[in-house]
């Protein structure tokens, strides 16, 4: 573990701490009023991390479904990790496979999209990363204990905490377009996602969409090696 | 801490590790064949696009809406992330812009 890399990925998480903050507030309260104690959230927000499937599963255990719908859901909406993580490998060589566990176990979205906004911080610096990921972990465990204990004082939907996640995501995709190839892939991923999202159950939209939209591009860029051969200038890690 | 809800957890982690692990175990032993390294090019803008659009035009239930307040948010926030490049900027323009929306629209 090397520090002043640990220090500068906490440092680049502060935008996601914005976020996470209210956003872990409100799923405090939340599992809260659908039964679980303030150590059963704290502990889902440590062990499982994983937003968006933490705030199903507590709507599904406050309308009392069974264990392993909830399991099958889980996986089904974080499945999408697995391009996320699919990406992040390009950047990194051979690692311990304990240090590939614990980058693993904390990725996330957000993580990940600022890690993707200037991956060059990220290369062979698995230090970098983790730094980047615990302190939003961190974010993210606080705001459920807060919204946990201090729940009822708490209102996380007003003023414009619910806009911060998505101005969060929407600058980072904006970092993303690096030329025209980029907005239209941008714009097939987007409208595909809203159509399947309408169409289909748990997070397929966002696989179906993401993996769509990439097919898209590199047919896009068939004649133009230079760009898509960027991920290979990666040196050893 | 009840015990079964600890299973419940464990079950859940699980579930969600192993997508975020087998890649990054597997590809920074192993390559990925040219074919897919050439796929994941476009990824992080198809992902990113895929999450955000979904916030600003499905409902929660998946139908697809046309929220002023969220869309108006939006511009700005896009506007400033081309001129300025800052997530910090972004985040906290965001949420006075939605925050001043909400006293003229729902």
């Amino acid at each position: 573990m090397k520090y002043d890399q640990f220090k500068e990925g906490s440092r680049s998480a502060i935008p996601i701490v914005l976020g996470f903050i209210p956003v872990g507030i409100a799923f405090g309260v939340l599992a809260i009023k659908s039964g679980l104690t303030a150590y059963e959230a704290i502990a889902m927000s440590l062990i499982v991390y994983a937003g968006a499937s933490q705030f199903i599963v507590v709507d599904m255990l406050a309308a009392g479904a069974a264990f392993l719908p909830i399991i099958l859901t889980t996986f089904l909406v974080n499945l999408r990790h697995f391009l996320m993580s699919s990406t992040v490998s390009s950047y990194f060589k051979q690692k311990s496979l304990f240090e590939t566990a614990a980058i693993a176990a904390e990725l996330t979205d957000e993580s990940f999209s600022v890690a993707m906004a200037d991956p060059v911080k990220i290369i062979g610096r698995p230090s970098f990363l983790f730094g980047l990921q615990v302190t939003s972990q961190l974010a993210w465990i606080s705001g459920t204990a807060l919204g946990a204990v201090f729940g009822p004082l708490l209102d996380s939907s007003s003023y414009g905490i619910p806009f911060a996640l998505p101005a969060l995501f929407i600058c980072l995709l904006v970092l993303q377009l690096k030329n025209m190839r980029h907005v239209l892939v941008m714009l097939v991923a987007g409208v595909l996602s809203v159509i399947f999202k309408n169409l289909l159950p748990g997070n397929w939209n966002l696989v179906i969409a993401a993996l769509m939209a990439s097919g898209a591009g590199i047919w896009l860029a068939r004649n133009e090696t230079d760009e898509v051969n960027q991920v290979e200038g990666v040196g050893p890690g | 801490m009840r015990l079964s809800i600890l299973l419940l957890i464990f079950g859940m982690a699980a579930v969600t590790f192993l997508p975020r692990f087998i890649p990054l175990a597997l590809f920074t032993r192993w390559s990925l064949p040219e074919g897919v390294r050439r796929a994941l090019h476009f990824m992080p803008t198809a992902i990113m696009a895929a999450i955000v659009f979904p916030v600003l035009f499905s409902s929660p239930e998946g139908n697809i809406i046309f929220e002023p307040r969220l869309v108006l948010a939006a511009v700005p926030v896009f506007i400033f992330s081309v001129r300025v490049k800052n997530l910090w900027g972004a985040v906290v323009l965001g949420m006075i812009v939605y925050w001043a929306l909400g006293f003229f629209l729902r």
